[in-house]
């Protein structure tokens, strides 16, 4: 596995991408009775977003039965990492909703410049289709309850409701 | 009052004190949380307050100490823990000292239930009941990114904004009366369509006519003669009994609302820190009613609103098709007038003996009485119809307002039975298939889109809803009509 961050020539901007993906996530029972909850630990920047963003996909559909005939490139940037991957999330739900699509995958960098955080993304799937894929619940949007992203150590945790 | 009375040998979710009133009304003073401004009342018989969730106490006593609050923070049998407010949390603000909070209303702006009678009995529809659900299930799409049939440009949406369900009768998917039986005539002053986002409108563009997920559903109900607790009501609201076949509907403004509510959230937090605000709960985040951000939120908040009215006259339109194909005739020849259509997850500002109060209602009813000068002509008599909804698998009621509520709870009751058990754990309980052929044995046919979204939605998931509505008609905030028993759901 190739790990994150390393420095691009010449630019002086760290990126961070996820070749391997190396995070973990649950759903969690004891928070937000009628609602979605899920923790994700990863081993760096890009795993927890990228095991977020499997998190939220999943919810929807499930992402083996989707297909890849819709694509989104996506950037969004904030000086808030935090503020950077609740946008993200935020940002499939628009997505969800206003192209009427599930999602297969969305591989993505996450990058570092001038104290600027910057998410480049592909957002891949395909409309909805109620007989060919595994549909699950709405997500009508991400919550700030409980929200958290944060480094413990060597890992890093975010935990996540939806409202659905 | 009792002193610490009442609550002595009942083991409660919570450590604070909880005074009787009275058999279903308990209150926290205001010595139990620093910053409450007025005590908190909720609406319970006692084997409901020791089921409640310690969410439903630590909230509702957050709310009471929001900026101008009046009389009580309140919260409802079928309460449980939500986003900043509790799930059945009515709270009202002094106009111009108050503040009002998008934690207050939910991010379903305008999520609401709709009640068609019709002419056709259990024994008529019993035979078709297969070829009925299918026809519903065609026409009103529901679940994960499902869109509408009616197409619109950011125009059009404009008008359907401002205009509700009115825009709706315009355009032919609706009579003109049914107007007449929706809350503020399906059209609520003062939306603002320059106060809504981009981002919000294009999630909704594309909404209009459509169920969603979760607990929304579409169900086909059957009113039997035992079933009737007023007939006099009853028989006013066009409910006859003998296995009487009705339809029931719950959705809101879908995504539409939901980002505006989010937008709305971010603008307030910021807000808050410029007005010197501080609340116990991010979610919570407020902002003055008279202050530019609060107005242009409620001016938003009514654009979702008449949206939400919008989607459900659009769903009826549907409805009332689908029964024409099905059992040829035309839906009028059917009787399928619309009963009534009430929101339960809203900001009004409402005149109360403080004046003028924005009255917030999340996963609460209003429930004006006879007395109310609000009200049309069809129900100065009987008062407001007042539609809560059950599980799919236990049934729903039809309740009318009293005076009492006006004077009591600002005009407010329960809205539904309140979910008692996770998403997750109602999964590992029950197969959806399962649960579906449970329910077909039992005479429910079910059809949705995701099953484990239906599994999700089991009846053991729920708190019983004849508890809760015993609770509300023992209290004299609500009156109980008729029971309606599910024979056919159509979920997300």
């Amino acid at each position: 596995m190739i790990l994150a961050p390393f420095r691009l020539q010449r630019s002086g901007r760290f990126l961070f991408t996820c070749f391997s993906m190396a995070f973990t996530y649950r759903y969690r029972d004891d928070v937000a009775l009628a609602d979605v909850a899920f923790e994700v630990l990863g081993d760096s920047l890009p795993d927890i977003f990228a095991g977020a963003t499997q998190a939220i996909l999943e919810t929807l559909a499930n992402p083996a039965t989707v297909g890849a005939s819709w694509e989104r490139a996506i950037t969004l940037s904030d000086q808030d990492l935090s503020n950077l991957l609740f946008e993200w999330l935020s940002e499939i739900v628009y997505w969800k909703d206003a192209a009427g699509v599930v999602f297969r995958e969305a591989p993505l960098t996450v990058s570092l410049s001038s104290g600027i955080w910057t998410l480049q993304a592909r957002l891949v799937g395909a409309p909805v289709d109620q007989q060919r894929q595994e549909l699950r619940n709405d997500v009508k949007g991400i919550t700030k309850h409980l929200y958290e992203l944060k480094q413990d150590g060597n890992r890093w945790r975010a935990t996540v409701v939806l409202d659905v | 009052m009792e002193s610490n009375g009442g609550t002595r040998r009942m083991k409660l979710n919570t450590d604070m004190k909880v005074n009787r009133i009275t058999n279903e009304i308990w209150e926290i003073p205001t010595s139990e949380k620093s910053g409450m401004l007025v005590p908190a009342r909720i609406y319970a018989t006692p084997t409901i307050l020791q089921s409640m969730d310690r969410g439903v106490f630590d909230q509702v006593t957050n709310v009471a100490c929001l900026p101008g609050i009046q009389r009580y923070a309140l919260c409802m049998p079928d309460g449980h823990w939500g986003y900043g407010f509790p799930i059945g949390g009515v709270a009202a603000f002094d106009v111009q000292d108050g503040v009002i909070s998008p934690g207050g209303v939910g991010y379903d702006v305008n999520c609401g239930m709709r009640l068609i009678r019709t002419d056709l009995t259990l024994d008529e529809v019993q035979p078709r009941l297969e070829r009925l659900m299918i026809e519903l299930f065609r026409r009103v799409p529901a679940g994960v990114g499902a869109g509408g049939f009616v197409r619109l440009d950011r125009e059009a949406f404009d008008r359907v904004m401002t205009k509700g369900a009115r825009w709706c009768i315009e355009q032919g998917y609706g009579w003109h009366r049914d107007l007449a039986h929706i809350e503020e005539h399906g059209c609520i002053g003062g939306a603002e369509p320059s106060k809504v986002t981009d981002h919000a409108v294009g999630r909704g563009i594309n909404q209009l006519g459509t169920l969603g997920s979760g607990n929304h559903y579409l169900e086909v109900q059957v009113v039997s003669n035992d079933r009737i607790f007023d007939p006099v009501t009853a028989a006013a609201l066009g409910i006859i009994g003998q296995d009487q076949i009705v339809v029931m509907v719950h959705c809101g403004s879908r995504g539409f609302g939901h980002q505006v509510a989010s937008d709305y959230l971010k603008v307030f937090e910021k807000a808050m820190r410029r007005y010197g605000i501080a609340v116990k709960d991010q979610q919570l985040a407020c902002a003055p009613f008279r202050s530019p951000e609060g107005q242009d939120y409620f001016a938003a908040m009514n654009c979702a609103a008449n949206t939400a009215f919008a989607n459900r006259q659009v769903i009826t339109h549907q409805i009332r098709e689908a029964f024409a194909t099905v059992f040829g005739k035309s839906a009028e020849e059917l009787g399928m007038e619309l009963v009534y259509d009430v929101a339960h997850n809203i900001a009004k500002v409402e005149r109360y003996s403080e004046g003028e109060l924005v009255v917030h209602r999340k996963g609460a009813t209003r429930a004006f009485g006879p007395g109310s000068p609000e009200l049309p002509q069809d129900f100065k008599k009987i008062g407001q119809p007042v539609i809560c909804g059950g599980s799919m698998e236990t049934g729903s009621y039809l309740l009318v307002g009293t005076d009492q509520a006006v004077r009591d709870t600002f005009g407010s009751t329960m809205h539904g039975s309140g979910r008692t058990m996770s998403r997750a754990q109602a999964k590992k309980s029950v197969r959806g298939e399962q649960l579906q052929q449970q329910m077909k044995q039992r005479g429910i046919l079910v059809k949705a889109v995701s099953m484990s979204g239906l599994a999700e939605e089991a009846g053991f998931a729920y708190k019983n809803i004849s508890d809760v509505v015993e609770t509300v008609d023992l209290a004299g905030i609500t009156k109980k009509v008729a029971e309606l028993r599910p024979i056919g759901n159509i979920k997300g």
